[in-house]
Order: C-alpha cells, then structure tokens, then sequence
C-alpha cells in the first residue's frame, strides 16, 4: 500500500501540471510554448539561486550544517532564503516575459506560472518524493543501528519511517498537496510579474519578489519551529489566499480571452488513434520495425550464448589457451551484463537512427504539410511518432526479453523472471528517454542531417550529466546501474530483498526518467506548434 | 459568421527584410472559382499557407468560412481542402490507404469513408492505379490524387497552389474541368501564374505583384474596365502579302473618321482602335461595305487577361 501511495503520488506530481496546462490551452489556446518557457525561467532561476545560496554560505550570510545552526538566528535565515528565492525566480520570469513580447494576456502569464511550477512539481515533488521513498521505504522493520549513522540522523530517520509506518496516506500525498499550493503559488508571482510589463509598472515585479520571500521564509520558520507540517499547510493556504482573491479579481476585471473553436476532444483522440496506426504500419512497411525487432532478438540471444561461451573460444584460439583458466565460471549474472551491455548499445544507436527522421523527414518532404493542413493537431503529430515506436519498442524488448530468458535458463539453469522484467522495463524506460530526445531533436532540426545532430548532442549531454555528483544518479545512468545491480543478482532474490542488500533501489532515476521524457514530448510539441511547415 | 467563404484583413508577412506578404486584403464569396494570379515569387504561396495554418502570419487575420484560420490546430482545417504546389505523399502508401488516412483526419465514418474514396478514385481516374505504390506514380497522377485528398471531406473551400502547373495539355484540361464543375458548390482558391486557366474558369481575380495586391475583381469588370475599344475585321484572305488597293483605302478612310483612332492590317486581319465605341459600333461595317471588302467575321475585342496582368505588374 505504501509502495502503491508513494508511486501514485510521484505520478501525480509529474502528471497534474501538464493536464492542468491541458486544460488551459484547451480553454483559451494559449501554446504550449507558454509552458516551456515556464519550465525555462524555474530552470534558469536555479542555475544561478543555487550557486547563489552556497555563494552566501561561503559568506556566512547563510547557516552551513542547517538552520538550527547557533549564531544564525532563524527569521535572518528563512528571509534570507526567501529573498533569494524570490529574487531568482521573478527575474527570470522578467526575463522570459521581456523575450515573449506577443503574450501579454492574463491567461498567458497562468499558463507560464503552470509551466515553472509544474517542472518543479516534476523535479522538487515527483523525483525528490520517489528518490526518498524508495530509499526509505526497503528499510522499514529493518535494523537501523547497523547503518553508520550519527545519533541525530538516526533520529531523523527514525521519525520519518515512523511518520511512514504510521500515516501512509498523509506521508505520500502531503508533498503532492504541497506542491499544489506552490504551483498555486507560482501562477499568482508570474502574473503579477506579467503585470509589471502590462502595466509598464515595476512595483507589480518588487510585489512579486516580497510575497515570495514571505511564503517561502514563513514556511521555513513554522516547519523549524513547531515541526508541524498542517500547520505550515494551513499557514501557506492562509497567505496564498489573499494573491489567490487578488487573480480572480484581476481575472474578472481584465482578462478577455479569445474565442476558439477547439475540435471535441473524442475527435482529437480519434486522429490521434489513425495517426498512431499509420505510424505502426509505417513501421512495418519500411522494414524499420523488423530491423529494430532483429537488433534485439539477435543481441537477446546471443548475450547468454557469448557469456556462456566466452571461455570456450578463448580456449579454442590459437596462443590464447592459457587465458581461458584466468575466465571466472559463467554465471547468469554474466549474460545479465552481456544482455544490457548490447541491447543499451544497439538500442541507443536505433533510437537516435529512427527518431532523427520521425518528424524532419517529414518536414523536408513535404508530407508534414499535406497532414498539418487537415485538422490533426500538433501534438497528435509528434506524440503518434512517440507512441508508435514506444510500442515498436515494447514489442522488441519482449521478444528479446523471451528469448534471452529461455537461452538463459537453457543454458544456466535458472534466471529470476521477476527480476528480469524489472531489469527490462528499465531498460525500457531508459530507452524511451533517448526516443524521445532524438524526436526533440527531430522537431529542432529542419532537415534530417540537421536533426541527427541535434538529437544526438542532447543524448550524448543526457548521458555525460550522468557524471554530475548527486545529480548523476537521477539520470539515464542512474537506471542502468540499477538494471545491472539487479542483473548481478539475477539468480539471488526477489527483487526488495535483492535490491536492498545492495542498496539500490533508485526510485528517483525512474521519476527522473519520465520527467525527461514528459518535458523532451511537452518541448517538442511546443516548439512543433510554433513552427512553420 | 463572415459572409465571405475566405476573408483577410491585414495579412502580412516578412520573413527577415523581406516583405512576402503586405497588408493583404480579400474578400472572396462562397461558391466562386477565385482565380489567384501572379507572377513567381509574388507571394501567392505564402498567402495560401498562412490561410491553411501552415505558416504565421507577421501580422493581421483571416477567416475560413468565418473561422479563424491563423492558428495552427484551428477547427477551420475541417473546412477547407488543401492541394499544395508540389504535393507529397508517403510514398509506401497506396492511394487508397492515403485517401483512407485523409478521410480518418477528417473524422469521416466508416461507411462514408470508403463510398467518399471510390468516389474520388473515380473523379480523379485513378481507380486502377488505387493499389500502386505511391511512389511509382508519375507527376500527373500524383497531382490528380492530391486534388482527390484535398476534397475527400466534400470541404466548403478548397486552396488549389498552381494545380496544373504540372501537368501535360490533357490533365490540365481535366482539372480545369473538374474545378469548373464545383461552381456554385464549392469556393475554390486557386493560386496560378498560367494566365489561361484563370481566364477559362475564374469567375473572381486577383493579381498580387511583389506581396501586394493589386486588384481584385469579378472578371468580367476586368475585361470591361480595362476594355481597349478595338475591332477585329477578318476579311477574305488577300492574294498577295501587300494588301490590295481597297484595303488600303479603306485603312486610310477609317483613319480620317472622328470616332477612330487607328488602323492596321495584318495577313487577312484588320484591327481597327476606336475613340468613341458607340459612334464606331454604328459606322465602321458601313465604312467596310463602302469600300466593297468582303467580311468573314468582325469582332469586337477585349483584352486577354494576360494583357492586363502585364500591364499591371510591368
């Protein structure tokens, strides 16, 4: 149940701003680049608010071991970091409504709040919650005491598996509910500080920074001091009140949406479903589905054969005979790591392949333009392209997966079947955080050259971000690992227990993963729809 | 609702210093063939994709059949049908497999789907060829099916982007007649630079030169206003290549009459120019039966269209 609460909340905190962002841009048609340039400014504002902070850390204008720290009197503290919050994340929002000069409406600057605090939502709610949960969560009924911890963070724990163990629904949901309040909280600052340029009037920025400080450094003093975490909700719902009375008035008084037309949403639907089976037949009739389908089932194949008989060619190549005694005895867990080594490489390598041409060859050829000029909406375009090779993909890890599994036991005598699916749904996934870089790619470039380009610079960073300390674990990477710790334990456990003794369940990397994803498909649909074909 | 099938208001688009697109201004009524006329690079193309959504405008608005065009998922696509310059298609497809994915976009039901796309097999003479690969068609076939996808949904309003230009004597022939057959049906936009075709089936023109536009009219108040007040006089052919004695006397009487302003004659043909148009009506085959010519044929002329195109982008 736990497991069940904590995932279901992850999921929301990724899925709500973007049905929330849906909705809107139904309502009014504001584009969706409204909402990336909203996911931008949250982004932008943390390359330099934390920097900043650790800037005034090193200054001691900021507490370095935790607020609790002495000499650091704790309202200095929370006005501190509520001023820099603030001070970041409305500049940035400045900045983004500077460069977008056609979007002054009142809807625009909602849409643009969804956008920041939705990624933040994704990032500071959905990864951060699943990355702590699903650290926390194998080790309720555990011993404590064997982990080297220091007597205060023993007791940290202790009240926050406690916390666990004993409110499971407010321990997963309250961060969700958080969240809201933020995002609630982010559409007010970002139109007031829209108003600051509707109204060529700075006090509307200068507001914005001030009721930010406020929210933030009031949270902070009431969560230190009285530990209680309704009260601060009650705290934050009392004084988003007032900014929330102050939009709706705004709303009323001043918004003047523009009239649409939107096709029914079951239509919509319906050329999404003919564009997902045109894509899949595509697939089929280019032969790009049994090349992908023949990768896999090759490498699928082949990784427990070559694992198994690695020893016997060393020992049957001339000169190298006495090299096979220094080859440890095959294991299982050796064709585990032959299976994720190829089908990650290959993998890679096809999803860069066939995502480059998804949309920029349809660009360069003209076929996009027959399309787009019938009423299949954009996002259907792009998300069909998405779907199809998702499914393309789905179908080839279970065949490859099948077989590997049946050479495996063929040839090892067992392989835990569970773990094995969670190794290749992880794989999956992470696979599906490169399709969908190389659509984002796709989308960017004009020609198919172009795209290649692009698609597979944003893989390689997604991959080289893997090397960032702590951040590392959250990306691609992060899955991998996980995948082949659990391919080294593939003959052990189940996969808690398995996972565990190791210490690796990374929750957090698989939040990670589909955040990436959601933002490469809300980017790519964003800038499709501003596009001209 | 706007009671024009297309409307724009300020259209304009510039892509960097240049201007393709300057303040265009139009109004067209449903059920006319609007022929669309310029020469290349006048900006007629990107005229037409800024109406079908596929590009932005800089500035101004536009309506199809009332709704607003502009938007790139706008509920207009269901109006109107789109047949670009140079159509492509998947070329793995079929074109029956292409027309069924159109239909499926246009949210026909299954029924009217398959009746719709023998329907336009049929229109379009592609019936044998509905199993083919694409990709092994010739220009003109590929031209005919994109004219078939474009009116798969029976659309109010159909944007035709230089539909013949592709095609030999005989196709060019048969799309003009199939869009000469939607009059009063169907509102079709059709962008050419072949003067002709405008002139054989346009009941509306407009010329744009350079992003602008320079006029739009029904076409017969064209012709009329940019009338020229000239007579073509054909007589028996002439036996020599200088024309006889009469003739010559009679070039010389034309010329000395009030009403006229000019005369010549070329092989049988004499072209006479008038001042006054009722007084020459009234006098000239008079004029002609005093000098004892033998009149085959006399005509009234007008200018051709392509006279007046050039005219006007000189």
């Amino acid at each position: 149940m736990l497991v069940f609460n904590f995932t279901l909340s992850t999921l929301l905190m990724i899925v709500i701003p973007v049905i929330l962002a849906g909705l809107l841009r139904r309502r009014f048609q504001i584009p969706w680049i409204l909402f990336t340039i909203g996911t931008l400014t949250f982004i932008g504002s943390q390359v330099v608010h934390i920097p900043l902070n650790d800037l005034l850390t090193r200054m001691h204008i900021l507490p370095k071991t935790g607020l609790d720290e002495p000499g650091f009197p704790l309202v200095q503290t929370a006005l501190v970091l509520g001023l820099t919050a603030g001070l970041c994340e409305e500049t940035a929002r400045a900045v983004g409504f500077f460069f977008m000069k056609k979007f002054r409406g009142l809807e625009d600057g909602v849409m643009v709040g969804l956008g920041h605090g939705g990624v933040e939502s994704m990032i500071f709610g959905g990864v951060q919650v699943a990355a702590a949960a699903s650290s926390l969560i194998p080790m309720i009924g555990t011993d404590l005491s064997a982990l080297k911890l220091t007597p205060e963070q023993l007791t940290m724990l202790n009240t926050q598996m406690n916390s666990m163990a004993t409110a499971p629904f407010i321990a997963a949901f309250a961060p969700l509910l958080e969240r809201l309040l933020a995002m609630l909280l982010h559409v007010i600052l970002s139109v007031l500080v829209l108003q600051a340029f509707r109204r060529r009037n700075g006090w509307y920025y200068l507001v914005a920074v001030a009721y930010h400080m406020l929210v933030d450094a009031g949270a902070v003093y009431i969560m230190q001091t009285s530990g209680d975490i309704a009260l601060v909700y009650l705290a934050l719902v009392a004084v988003l009140l007032p900014g929330l009375v102050w939009l709706v008035l705004t709303w009323r008084k001043e918004a003047r949406p523009t009239p649409v037309y939107p096709q029914p949403v079951r239509v919509d639907l319906g050329i999404f479903a003919a564009a997902v089976r045109k894509e899949l037949v595509q697939q089929w009739r280019t032969r790009r589905l049994l090349v992908v389908m023949t990768v896999f089932v090759l490498f699928g194949l082949t990784s427990p054969l070559v694992a198994k008989f690695t020893p016997e060619i060393v020992k049957s190549m001339a000169g190298a005979e006495q090299f096979a005694n220094l080859i440890p005895t095959p294991t299982p867990a050796d064709a585990m790591t032959q299976y994720v080594k190829n089908i990650t490489q290959f993998g890679f390598m096809l999803a860069v392949l066939m995502g480059m041409n998804a949309v920029a060859g349809e660009k360069e050829s003209g076929t996009a333009a027959m399309i787009l000029s019938k009423p299949m909406p954009r996002w259907a375009f792009v998300l069909s392209k998405f779907s199809a090779q998702s499914l393309v993909y789905l179908l080839a890890f279970a065949v490859a997966g099948v077989g590997a599994y049946y050479y495996t036991v063929i040839l090892f005598g067992s392989l835990d079947a569970l773990i094995f699916l969670d190794i290749n749904l992880l794989l999956l996934l992470w696979l599906l955080i490169f399709v969908g870089a190389a659509l984002l790619g796709s989308v960017i470039g004009s020609t198919v050259a172009s795209a290649a380009g692009v698609g597979l610079g944003i893989s390689i960073a997604l991959l080289l971000a893997g090397s960032i300390p702590q951040v590392g674990m959250l990306m691609p990477s992060g899955l991998l690992a996980w995948a082949s710790v659990l391919g080294a334990n593939a003959v052990a456990a189940p996969l808690p227990a398995a996972s565990s003794a190791t210490g690796m369940i990374n929750g957090g990397a698989v939040a990670a993963g589909l955040v990436l994803i959601v933002l490469c498909l809300l980017w790519s649909v964003a800038l499709f729809e501003r596009q001209e074909i | 609702m706007h009671e024009a099938a297309i409307h724009c208001v300020g259209l304009s688009r510039s892509y960097g210093e240049v201007q393709a697109l300057k303040d265009l201004n139009l109004s067209v009524p449903y059920g006319s063939i609007f022929g669309f006329l310029g020469r290349n690079g006048a900006g007629k193309t990107t005229a037409i994709r800024i109406l079908t959504g596929l590009a932005q405008p800089s500035s101004g608005s536009a309506w199809v059949t009332g709704l607003d065009a502009t938007r790139t998922d706008s509920a207009a696509r269901q109006r109107f049908g789109y047949l670009p310059q140079n159509p492509s298609f998947y070329r793995w497809m079929t074109p029956l497999e292409y027309l069924d994915y159109a239909a499926r976009l246009f949210n026909l039901p299954a029924l009217e789907r398959k009746q719709r796309i023998d329907e336009m097999l049929a229109l379009v003479d592609l019936k044998d060829a509905a199993r083919r690969k694409i990709g092994g068609f010739s220009g003109g076939m590929v031209q005919r099916l994109g004219i078939a996808q474009a009116m798969i949904h029976r659309p109010a309003v159909l944007f035709l982007d230089e539909p013949t230009s592709a095609l030999d004597p005989a196709g060019r022939y048969d799309v003009l007649e199939l869009i000469a057959n939607l009059r009063g049906k169907v509102t079709v936009f059709f962008s050419t630079h072949i003067l002709a075709d405008v002139e054989r089936i346009c009941d509306t023109v407009a010329i744009l030169h350079k992003g602008q536009l320079l006029l739009e009219s029904g076409r017969e108040e064209l012709m009329n206003q940019y009338a020229i007040n000239a007579a073509e006089i054909e007589l028996d052919s002439l036996p020599s290549e200088q024309p006889p004695a009469d003739v010559t006397a009679f070039l010389a009487a034309v010329e000395q009459q009030s009403w006229a302003e000019s005369a010549r004659v070329e092989r049988n043909i004499v072209r006479v120019t008038v001042r006054d148009l009722a007084l020459g009506k009234r006098a000239l085959l008079p004029l002609a039966a005093e000098f004892g010519l033998v009149v085959n044929r006399l005509e009234w002329v007008r200018p051709s269209l392509e006279e007046i195109f050039l005219k006007l982008s000189a």
